[in-house]
């Protein structure tokens, strides 16, 4: 939507709410996309960070 | 990490399906692709059965044609027994062989295995043998097959298991495995291998340039994993996010399966043989013209998927009588009807208990076990899942051309985490499945943006992570600006689904005018469905919309020319703290911002 008359936020950003409660579920282990998550999760990497190596 | 471990001893690793009835055993090709091995009969179906004559062991068809001569030393139907106490069995599909029988708390067979005879204290020649070492010896036997195949001995597996498995049945099958000299790297539930096998093929195209660990990404689907088995089918309902899936919900029907199958084709022809042989017995009260039947019945089936015609035939079935009979597929397809719309409505059910709809949610239908060749299960399934339908995405041989064999799903998605993770260290494995690592939190809601699209200048939210996508993600969308040049708000809100029910009012008065002249013709059964009909006659249109719950950040971005795209990332982390970055497509800089997550998570 066009942004209304009078809006303003420091740099343009406004944080309103966080999101709802996750719910935790079982990821299967399977498949080269989860074992790319756990490298991830063991090495507490985040994306960008595991791109890089 | 240490090399010698691994040089010391090479793996060679398999993809090992064990089912009740048929097992399978399936290996990584070097160029990445899972193949299917036959065993020295030519199976790649092999019959989960063992048979002993004269002390001589035989497996897989050999054994299953002795179900009719020597069925007492015949052990078959035994994979659900492992880990199981005795009185927690079902012992219906072993009554046509040799029959489980109590040892400890645990399930063993009787059986004449070795030419040792009667001795003369004792009033028979048979050995107990526990169900265990039944696997075992069958694992043993898969694995040479194997082996003599690639020319290699095979010393590990990864093998797939239903989702209902205990810890104590998994237990029992990795000590029986580990028995027979394969290294259990890893179970695998067969759902998840089913669609493993699927998502693992070369020609998968890769639209996502973007890269998750060196991988590219698939589309999030929620996607339905119908297996038919011989003795039971399971339903797992599954959502596939950038290539993790995890399972929403599942169903297990023990009633009906490719045995039902089977068991509709020996009523009909039975009664066709009475019919026709006023005074015989009926074939179905003696046990060897029974296990006659049911082979002929499952041999006949199996063709039937295939042509549209099959000849059932039986010589010396019973009295001495031969029997012959034509079937057209038709035929069979009728005789099953019922027991296919218990499978669809089962999957159905299935969808249901995760909170999904059938006909909007689901992106995807994989059929898999033997008995999902059956035509007209496919399309009932198209039937059940028009979305899944509309993109051709049922994923059986009579629905989709590129369709993999259904019976070689589990094996083949086995043997593609087989070669992916066979170089690893074991302790690596373990820790990667561990449950630090598998539970993960999932976001509840969506999470998308709000656009103003249609000619009613509608907002509309646009979903850029489903709802259950495991953390941390990271997503991309590319929305339109505006019709006019100026600045943007772009409103980032949590969303909820729902449905969007429109009924054409002009096509209601036309039924109705219908109804009004043509009463008269029609007939009983017409009016009686009348009521449940309305509805569809009104063809309502059922969408999925999305209804934005609250909203998580506004953003505005300035100067944006009229037509533009603008491009939103959003990267959810582990803390569901979120990271939002916005620009017009093209354009330098953009505007980023980070929303904190939620209090105790």
């Amino acid at each position: 939507p066009v942004l209304p008359e009078g809006w303003a936020a420091e740099k343009d950003f406004k944080a309103l709410s966080s999101l709802s409660a996750p719910t935790q579920r079982n990821v299967e282990p399977v498949g080269p996309h989860f074992l790319a998550h756990a490298r991830r999760k063991r090495h507490k990497r985040t994306f960008s960070e595991d791109e890089r190596i | 990490m240490s090399d010698d471990e691994g040089a010391a001893q090479e793996r060679v690793a398999i993809g090992i399906s064990f089912g009740n009835s048929y097992s399978s055993i399936a290996y990584t090709s070097s160029d990445g692709k899972a193949e299917v091995i036959a065993n020295e009969e030519g199976d790649r179906q092999i019959p989960s059965i063992l048979s002993y004559i004269d002390g001589e062991e035989f497996q897989g068809t050999q054994a299953k044609s002795q179900l009719v001569r020597n069925p007492q030393n015949t052990v078959a139907y035994f994979r659900d027994f492992l880990g199981q106490e005795f009185k927690s069995i079902d012992p219906t599909a072993c009554h046509q062989s040799a029959h489980p029988i109590q040892h400890g708390s645990t399930v063993a067979f009787s059986i004449h295995d070795t030419l040792r005879p009667a001795s003369p204290g004792s009033a028979s020649a048979n050995a107990i043998v526990p169900v265990s070492e039944i696997a075992t010896r069958h694992l043993r036997r898969l694995k040479n097959s194997a082996s003599d195949f690639l020319g290699k001995p095979v010393n590990a597996a990864v093998i797939a298991v239903p989702t209902n498995f205990s810890d104590a049945q998994r237990a029992a099958l990795r000590e029986a495995a580990e028995r027979a000299g394969l290294e259990v790297l890893q179970l695998v539930h067969e759902p998840v291998a089913a669609l493993l096998a699927y998502d693992a093929r070369p020609s998968q195209p890769s639209p996502d340039k973007k890269k998750a660990g060196g991988v590219s990404q698939t589309a999030d689907k929620i996607v339905v994993v119908v297996d038919v088995g011989g003795t039971r089918s399971d339903v797992a309902v599954l959502a596939s996010c950038g290539g993790m899936y995890t399972v929403l919900a599942t169903a297990h029907d023990y009633d009906v399966a490719g045995a039902t199958f089977d068991g509709a084709l020996m009523d009909h022809v039975a009664k066709e043989f009475l019919k026709k042989h006023k005074g015989a017995p009926d074939p179905r009260a003696e046990p060897r013209a029974a296990a006659k039947l049911r082979l002929e019945a499952e041999a006949v089936k199996k063709a039937l998927s295939l042509g549209a015609s099959a000849s059932f035939s039986l010589e010396s079935l019973v009295a001495g009588i031969d029997f012959a009979m034509p079937l057209n597929r038709s035929r069979y397809e009728l005789l099953v009807a019922r027991h296919v719309a218990a499978l669809v409505r089962a999957a159905a059910h299935a969808v249901d208990k995760a909170g999904l709809d059938a006909g909007l949610d689901v992106a995807e239908v994989v059929c898999a076990g033997g008995s999902a060749h059956t035509p007209r299960l496919a399309r009932a399934l198209e039937a059940a899942f028009p979305r899944a339908a509309a993109a051709g995405a049922v994923r059986a041989p009579a629905t989709d051309p590129a369709a993999l064999n259904p019976s070689e799903l589990a094996a083949r998605g086995c043997a593609v985490q087989a070669s992916l993770i066979e170089g690893f260290e074991r302790a690596d494995i373990e820790e990667s499945t561990e449950a630090v690592v598998t539970v993960t939190p999932h976001l509840s809601r969506a999470l998308g943006v709000v656009v103003v699209a249609g000619p009613a200048e509608e907002e509309v939210l646009v979903p850029i992570v489903e709802p259950d996508t495991p953390v941390p993600v990271r997503r991309t969308a590319v929305v339109p600006a505006p019709a006019q040049d100026g600045d943007v708000l772009v409103r980032l809100c949590e969303g909820e689904r729902g449905v969007k029910v429109t009924r054409p009012e002009r096509k209601r008065a036309e039924t109705n005018g219908e109804e009004a002249g043509g009463s008269e013709g029609g007939s009983e059964e017409d009016s009686e469905e009348d009521d449940e009909d309305e509805d569809e006659e009104e063809e309502e249109v059922r969408e999925r919309v999305w209804k934005a719950t609250r909203t998580v950040a506004e953003v505005g971005l300035k100067g944006v020319r009229k037509g533009r795209m603008v491009e939103v990332q959003v990267n959810v982390g582990v803390g569901l703290e979120v990271q939002v970055m916005v620009r017009e497509v093209g354009g330098k800089g953009g505007v980023r911002g980070v929303v904190g997550g939620p209090e105790g998570v």
